[in-house]
């Protein structure tokens, strides 16, 4: 982590002595946050906008920019730890937006024992880390990027996909022999049982993405092609008739289960929208916190959240993305309204205080520690009171 | 669709806090917002959660089927799903409680909602409207589709009463004036001459009891 950068509050930082102003960052940035200056000629950031994909930082040729997350050493350290950690010689780099979080890279690259290094957009990630992992001994390494059409940061996949090329091309007259590096695309997807569809049309209207089709006859059809995975319409189903590949309700349960037998009280679970919180590689979280991160705040579910309180967990936290930085096109408005029905109900049975949503962004490093520390603050304080 | 709000929970409670093993039997039928296996499920959650804090230990059973108002399809499929059940809540409407009640004489079936009208779904605002009262006698060629007994708050047949106040209704400034959009919908059809029509009371005989399929 970038000390310079932290101390500022921001999560990046544009450094003028070194810019050259070649406007690479201007050109790629998706949100339009890094500009030049057609008059002065100099190149600015608007932390506003920004979305710290880390696009800019991993193709800045004059190291300008300075990134909190996942910037070259907390990379290179973390491959030096991890590679000892899990003992192996395969690297899997993948997007948390396309990556399956419980099963399925197996089967996608073949691959059972990897290292894993999943962050938000491998289009983060510079050139330098794989030249690096290769000359820490790392023999595969296999990357796992958004379909193109499907990156939430516009460019990401796209830059990854050029990024790569051009490394492969390097190696090879190095003598690493042909596509050193494997990329591939994937993207999370819904699934539907038509069996169990009421046709009630919940899905055709919550989709952001046109993707859910009601024929009449006929019943519900998805366009996967136009589904993003976001997970909403599964959430929203009221018959329970829909999941999200590598995303099943049923494998969320059982890591509430994992997670709540090592924790200790008050236990705090965190879900956390993982466009919305960059956690750092070496997160050390309390021992009476644990988290889960989800393809967007949407994906979680009453049932999660009953499920958690019902599992021991003392609270439930919710960090998302403001409406505006919603990466699934408002999605993320919809889960804090059906987050407020659900505390309505809780506060039937005196448990609403347990469940907390809150909207934070990556831009602002410290706003999601503040916001649990707080959290977990208050549960303790009622905790000790009421064990006491 | 037969619009419903769910229950308070320490009201449910209080129902079923003799019993133990109980089934939540949802309806995929008419009732809105939906009351399927998610609501059911949810439910039950709750319900567990309710039961701890007063010291009571639950167990639930979640179902759910096509309508609970269909005394053939509860026979046939919710009534093999009684098996050690000792009560039933349903998440129909009040007719698909009462078929239920009817059907199970020997266990006791608790509502988990109020039933409140028929009325139409606007999405956008999770709003639901009443729009028919089931009065037997559809007047709603007269009206450019709009029912002045449901929309219309005294249920005026012949025009409006002279108290609405910027379109909205004198006994509920929230509520629009019924024959305020009567017009305007009329007057875009060009149909303002249907106003002219003198309508008689109603026979309220019309609405019935029973009809033969």
């Amino acid at each position: 982590m970038s000390e310079q950068v932290a101390e500022a509050g921001v999560s990046l930082k544009l450094n003028e002595d070194y810019c050259s102003n070649c406007s690479i960052c201007s050109s790629l940035c998706p949100f339009e946050a890094i500009k030049r200056d057609t008059e002065t000629g100099k190149t600015f950031l608007e932390i506003e906008k920004c979305q710290v994909c880390g696009i800019c930082y991993s193709t800045c040729p004059a190291k300008a920019i300075d990134i909190i997350y996942y910037d070259l050493n907390s990379l290179i350290k973390y491959l030096a730890r991890a590679k000892q950690e899990y003992d192996c010689d395969t690297l899997v780099i993948m997007c948390r937006g396309s990556a399956p979080n419980f099963a399925g890279i197996e089967e996608l690259f073949g691959v059972a024992k990897f290292i894993p290094l999943s962050v938000p957009c491998v289009g983060r990630i510079p050139e330098e880390i794989y030249l690096n992992a290769i000359l820490m001994g790392i023999k595969e390494i296999y990357v796992l990027a958004c379909d193109e059409d499907y990156c939430r940061y516009d460019r990401g996949s796209p830059v990854t996909g050029r990024k790569i090329l051009a490394l492969n091309l390097l190696l090879e007259q190095l003598g690493y022999g042909k596509e050193a590096i494997a990329l591939k695309r994937n993207s999370l997807k819904v699934k539907a049982d038509k069996d169990l569809c009421i046709a009630c049309g919940n899905c055709v209207f919550y989709c952001p993405y046109d993707a859910a089709k009601l024929e009449s006859p006929g019943g519900i059809n998805f366009d996967l092609t136009a589904c993003r995975g976001c997970g909403l319409c599964v959430a929203m189903c009221p018959a329970i008739a829909l999941e999200l590949e590598n995303w099943e309700g049923e494998s969320i349960s059982t890591l509430i289960s994992k997670l709540s037998s090592e924790m200790e009280q008050p236990k705090i679970l965190v879900f956390r929208c993982q466009w919305a919180v960059f956690p750092p590689l070496d997160e050390e979280l309390a021992p009476n916190i644990r988290s889960i991160d989800l393809p967007c705040a949407a994906r979680v579910d009453n049932f999660h959240i009953l499920d958690a309180f019902q599992k021991g967990i003392d609270s439930v936290f919710i960090a998302a993305c403001s409406e505006e930085d919603c990466k699934q096109e408002k999605a993320s408005g919809k889960a804090q309204h059906s987050v407020a029905k659900l505390k309505e109900r809780l506060g039937q049975i005196g448990l609403q205080d347990r469940l907390h949503f809150c909207t934070v962004a990556p831009r602002y490093p410290e706003e999601f520690d503040r916001e649990l520390e707080q959290f977990s603050q208050r549960r303790e304080a009622i905790y000790s009171k009421v064990s006491k | 669709m037969i619009v419903t709000t769910q229950k308070p929970l320490d009201e449910l409670l209080d129902f079923i806090s003799t019993y133990s093993n109980i089934l939540i039997a949802g309806c995929d039928g008419c009732t809105q917002p939906p009351r399927g296996l998610r609501e059911a499920k949810t439910l039950s959650q709750l319900l567990e959660l309710g039961g701890k804090l007063r010291n009571k230990n639950f167990s639930f059973k979640t179902t759910t089927i096509a309508k609970q108002c269909d005394y053939y399809l509860v026979a046939s499929m919710l009534k093999p799903q009684l098996e050690g059940v000792e009560a039933v809540l349903s998440l129909a409407c009040g007719i698909g409680v009462q078929t239920l009640a009817e059907l199970f004489p020997e266990i006791p079936v608790f509502p988990a909602q109020n039933t409140h009208f028929m009325g139409a779904e606007e999405r956008e605002g999770a709003i639901l409207e009443e729009r028919c009262a089931g009065c037997g006698d559809c007047l709603l060629a007269l009206t450019g589709g709009i029912c002045p007994i449901a929309r219309c708050t005294k249920g005026l047949l012949n025009g409006a009463c002279g108290g609405s106040k910027d379109g909205k209704c004198e006994l509920n400034p929230e509520r629009d004036c019924g024959w305020i959009l009567i017009y305007e919908q009329l007057k875009k059809k060009g149909k303002l001459d249907l106003l002219k029509e003198f309508r008689p009371p109603r026979d309220y005989q019309l609405t019935g009891w029973k009809v033969s399929t």
